[in-house]
């Protein structure tokens, strides 16, 4: 009760941040009802993917400060294993969404115990590292497809398929992902004012006095580590069951790790409204720019020089992030 | 046995050439204890520059890489003076998504200029041709000269650093940054200069290598993570590291070659089964975290 | 507000409201919208030119007509069952990515509303459009994608009028056989024990894949030995310690399935590594494009490939002549597997169009199950154009068929490809062994 409490407390904000919050939340209930696009409607339901894997970074990445640039790997075991257990075995995402979950946890204790030895960019790194060995073996696994990765047959189960998650039209997507998102940051809120939550914030401050207060700082930062991986997996389940097509070279690129990384470093790291403002700019942003200067004769690739300057600007000038901004000149106005 | 001195043979030329590639990043790593995941798209460029400058004056590809040095000694001082300047006061994540901001903007930069397809060298006086020197080891000669003038790179960097007053205002700045301020060594300028002699190595040893690689615009990464491997096992920081390190990975990305001399000698046919050759750049990311556990230091590193 | 703007307002909102609601096709659309997904940039990108120039080029034959060519397509301008109504090609890039191509069928489908889809060349992405289009129940003609898996999904929407890499594979192996047989012109009967060994890369997707699988079963059908097997990533760079793997397992027959710049890499490094196997095969994509043959010259003469057309083709089939040489105007290069089966997937959408005479997919469904071109009227040697409507495969073509082609030099230095395979049509003597560069 106490936890639940805690989880939908929100009293530690001003006010004026609450309103904003709510009226948003409206707009994300009712969007579907105005007529739109089916690209709009895509572009929502990917905010919400990555506002989610966004807010799974932040925990480890935000509140415990270490950089984690391998998140991929486990959006990839989500999908792989929903994906695998959908085809061989007929199972409905409901339960696979919680298995594939499982063994992401699982893998991160694995890699998590000897990785949290390492600090700063070569923990970066050896991230980079863990997420490309996972990604190529995949890519000659033939249980998993190999290369050719698995496709999800549109011609199986007749949609509307709540068990299995299998829908023709993209609102019941829309949806699934909404709760998802909602779950996800109540979630969040309670992790930020658990123990847990305040063994990192101490940590990021000062380990060693972190340390010497007798908390295990190992163990805090694997147990981060694996709420991330839960957080990112479960998105990767839900992606397979969305797009019904995965390959390893796309589902576990590093790309996608530095994108997942990119959202809460661009709306503020170590903040709850971070990782969702940071995919509220970048996903319509990198969508737009894409279709309206990618898709222009001869100019491959211009959209993404855009994006990789907001990028460099960013991390350069403003390394907190949008909220880092907002914060700044809350500051500035108190004073 | 061929197939083994023929491994042999090319994992110890490409290896070579892999230590010039890294000794970029742990000059860069040294002086400044910055990560640049940009390394790979530098290496790029200086690919590119060589090819282009082969096309466009009709010199033989090995001869471009005056030309290729320079490109990489300016790319390396502006990205320094431009870019890198700023992210060094920032938080840790700051810098690394800035570095991977660079590396996409590289990029996309180099996809917009010159298109996805492969591009490769096709003429040139050692192109296409092969030693064939008997027990299997074959050397094309593109790959034997990148190994020479590798090398003689190395030695002239390994000068500069240790025989030169700038040289050893760098080493100086690199292992303590403070007390070199302090004797009246200038750290911005030894910040910017580190950065061009390892733009300036890096894209050499591009240019070197596109004699033989294809170049496309999304290479640069997986070289990025050769470079990382190498330095990790040679020390960060260590010129000397980055050459020997660089022939054991040379070593590592033949492990196909071994794998198949195995195969073949003893005649364990479901060896053969085994896609190894697919695998061939996993056992290098492997090796990196293998190396981080066990020996941080690297073989050579006196930074950690 | 003014009165202006509100009559403005209001006539869009009229405007909008009969646009939502009178459903397409109903009045006989004026314009057929055909959506064509193919990789214009990327490592196919010279195979993406050929195959966007080769539907253009039929769809003006279509939209204007032709006196003097003998086809029913050209007989008349734009679809004669529809009012004239001509067909406009929406082309989109999807640089060889799966997930890509399946977006913009989407958007195709649902925010451009085209009627069909024609592509994609790579079998990968053919798998994930042609799952789109079964979503939403619109049809899609595939011209040169050969994996076999696609016509083996019970899909309904899907047809595909290229012969598949089943047939293809085991083309190769009856040809291996023959030359043991001492049925290839121009060589003696070759004791089997000199080609038994067989060694293969193929690239790692859907269509390399498959191909491996089809390599592996007439290996055994036919009873050679297959000693090595590998698939490498098309985007590699370096290829050499694949061509070292196969080389270590002293193959007699080098097969492969590349695409463009893969396959080029290739060539090159069997070169670097002085590769010395007695029959080099290639599975058509790469080993068929012009970049191929003009980056490589003569270092190509003596490897084989699989193909669907070739120019010699053109002496034998007048319309493969005549659209030759329109092809060659506006390209500047002549039909080859990937442009000649483009054009031949538009001109099948022409066909299914018109007897359809509508764009209402269910009848475009029936009609194409119904449709039979004969082969006189098409650029590819096949003999006609007749989709299976029963059994494992449905939508295949079952009247196509495969050539083997190898690259020799002609009395006039160019490099040119004569067919050795059927033994029927054959246009010149087989260079065997391969000889070493």
């Amino acid at each position: 009760m106490e936890t639940l409490r805690n989880a939908f407390d929100f009293s530690d904000f001003p006010r004026m941040d609450l309103v904003i919050a709510g009226a948003v939340a409206f707009l994300f209930l009712i969007f579907p009802l105005f007529p739109t696009s089916s690209f709009a409607m895509a572009t929502m339901i990917q905010f919400f993917m990555f506002a989610l894997y966004g807010m799974g970074w932040n925990t480890i990445g935000g509140y415990g400060g270490q950089v984690d640039l391998g998140k991929a790997q486990y959006v990839g075991i989500g999908a792989y294993t929903t994906a695998v257990m959908l085809i061989r075995w007929d199972i409905p995402f409901w339960v696979s969404m919680p298995v594939g979950m499982a063994i992401a946890v699982i893998w991160s204790f694995i890699i998590g115990y000897p990785l949290f030895r390492l600090k700063g960019h070569y923990f970066a790194i050896a991230t980079i590292a863990t997420s490309l060995v996972l990604k190529d073996l995949f890519t000659v696994w033939s249980f998993v497809g190999a290369a050719r990765g698995l496709e999800i047959s549109p011609i199986t189960y007749p949609p509307p398929d709540y068990l299995r998650l299998i829908f023709r039209e993209d609102i019941y997507y829309y949806y699934t992902i909404l709760g998802f998102f909602f779950l996800g940051f109540i979630y969040m809120n309670w992790f930020r004012k658990s123990r847990l939550g305040f063994q990192l914030r101490c940590i990021k401050d000062n380990e060693d006095m972190a340390r010497s207060l007798g908390i295990n700082v190992h163990w805090a930062k694997i147990k981060t580590y694996a709420i991330a991986t839960a957080f990112v997996s479960m998105v990767g389940s839900f992606h397979v069951c969305y797009i019904k097509v995965i390959e390893p070279v796309d589902i576990m690129s590093l790309d996608l790790s530095i994108l997942i990384a990119l959202m809460a470093m661009l709306g503020g790291a170590g903040s709850l409204w971070g990782p969702i403002i940071g995919a509220g700019v970048l996903i319509p942003l990198r969508s737009y720019l894409k279709e309206w200067l990618g898709a222009a004769a001869g100019l491959v690739g211009i959209d993404l020089i855009l994006y990789a300057l907001i990028i460099m600007i960013v991390s350069a000038f403003e390394p907190r992030g949008i909220w880092g901004i907002v914060e700044k000149v809350r500051r500035r106005k108190r004073r | 046995m061929d197939i083994l001195f023929g491994s042999l043979a090319a994992g110890i030329l490409l290896g070579m050439v892999i230590a010039l590639v890294a000794l970029g990043l742990t000059i860069i790593f040294g002086v400044m204890d910055i990560v640049n995941f940009a390394h790979g798209e530098f290496l790029m460029v200086g690919m590119y520059t060589g090819l282009l400058t082969a096309q466009a004056t009709g010199m033989d590809p090995l001869f471009t890489l005056p030309v290729a040095g320079v490109v990489g000694f300016l790319l390396g001082v502006i990205c320094y003076a431009g870019f890198i300047k700023f992210l060094i006061r920032g938080p840790m994540v700051a810098q690394l998504l800035g570095t991977f901001g660079l590396m996409l903007f590289l990029r996309n930069l180099a996809l917009l200029i010159f298109g996805s397809s492969d591009r490769t060298v096709h003429h040139g006086i050692l192109v296409g041709k092969s030693f064939e020197i008997g027990m299997g080891i074959i050397l094309p000669a593109t790959k034997l000269a990148a190994a020479g003038l590798s090398v003689i790179a190395f030695l002239a960097v390994w000068l500069l650093m240790n025989r030169t007053k700038v040289g050893k205002a760098l080493t100086a700045t690199a292992l303590n940054a403070q007390a070199a301020r302090y004797m009246g060594i200038p750290t911005e300028k030894m910040n910017a200069l580190a950065w061009g002699i390892g733009g300036a190595s890096v894209t050499v040893a591009g240019a070197l290598i596109v004699n033989f690689w294809a170049v496309n615009p999304f290479m640069g990464l997986l070289f990025t993570m050769i470079a990382f491997a190498v330095v990790a096992l040679g020390g960060f920081g260590s010129v000397p590291g980055a050459f020997f390190a660089g022939l054991v990975v040379g070593l590592i990305m033949e492990i196909p070659g071994f794998w198949d001399f195995f195969t073949y000698t003893f005649d364990w046919m479901w060896m053969a089964d085994v896609p190894m050759t697919s695998l061939k750049y996993m056992w290098i990311y492997v090796a990196y975290f293998v190396i981080m556990v066990v020996r941080p230091r690297g073989l050579f590193g006196w930074k950690h | 507000m003014k009165v202006s703007v509100r009559l403005v307002i209001v006539s869009i909102a009229i405007a909008a409201v009969l646009g939502l609601t009178v459903p397409a096709g109903v009045f006989g659309a004026e314009e057929i919208k055909i959506g064509v997904i193919y990789p214009l940039t990327g490592g196919a990108a010279a195979a993406g030119r050929e195959l966007r120039a080769g539907a253009e080029l039929a769809a003006e034959i279509a939209n204007n007509g032709m006196a003097d060519l003998s086809m029913t397509m050209a007989k008349n301008s734009g679809i004669k069952a529809m009012g004239g109504a001509k067909i406009n090609l929406v082309f989109k890039d999807h640089e060889g990515n799966p997930t890509l191509g399946a977006d913009l069928a989407k958007k195709l489908i649902l925010d451009d509303k085209v009627h069909g889809i024609l592509g994609c060349y790579h079998s990968s992405v053919t798998k994930t459009v042609s799952a789109v289009c079964e979503q939403y129940g619109v049809p899609m003609i595939n011209g040169s994608s050969t994996s076999p898996d696609l016509t083996m999904r019970g899909f309904k929407w899907f047809w595909r009028t290229t012969p598949h890499d089943k047939w293809f594979t085991k083309d190769l192996f009856e040809f291996l056989k023959g030359l043991s047989e001492g049925k290839v012109k121009g060589v003696r009967a070759v004791p089997k024990k000199d080609i038994e060994a067989v060694a293969a890369a193929c690239e790692n997707t859907e269509w390399g894949s498959l191909v491996t699988e089809m390599i592996k079963l007439f290996a055994g059908e036919y009873d050679f030995k297959l000693r090595k097997t590998l698939l490498y990533a098309d985007k590699a760079t370096d290829l050499s310690s694949e061509v070292r793997s196969m080389k270590a397992a002293r193959p007699d027959v080098m097969l492969f399935a590349s695409y463009t710049s893969d396959a080029i890499l290739m060539v090159k490094t069997l070169k670097a590594e002085k590769a010395s196997p007695k029959v080099i095969w290639g599975q058509d994509a790469g080993f068929e494009t012009p970049e191929f043959r003009n980056t490589l010259g003569d270092d190509i003469v003596g490897i084989l490939t699989r193909t669907v057309f070739l120019p010699q083709v053109v002496e034998v089939k007048k319309v493969a002549g005549q659209v030759n040489q329109m092809y060659k105007a506006k390209t500047g290069n002549d039909l080859s597997g990937a442009s000649a089966r483009s054009f031949t997937g538009l001109q099948t959408w022409v066909h299914v169009l018109e007897k359809a005479g509508s764009t209402k997919p269910a009848d475009i469904q029936k009609a194409a199950n119904a449709i039979e071109i004969p082969g006189d009227e098409l650029v590819v040697p096949w003999a006609g154009v007749k989709f299976s409507t029963t059994g494992d495969e449905l939508g295949q073509n079952i009247l196509g068929s495969g050539l083997i082609g190898q690259y020799q030099k002609a009395k006039d230095g160019k490099v040119v490809l004569e067919i050795v395979y059927p033994f029927d049509v054959v246009t010149a003597d087989m260079i065997y062994p391969f000889q070493a560069w």
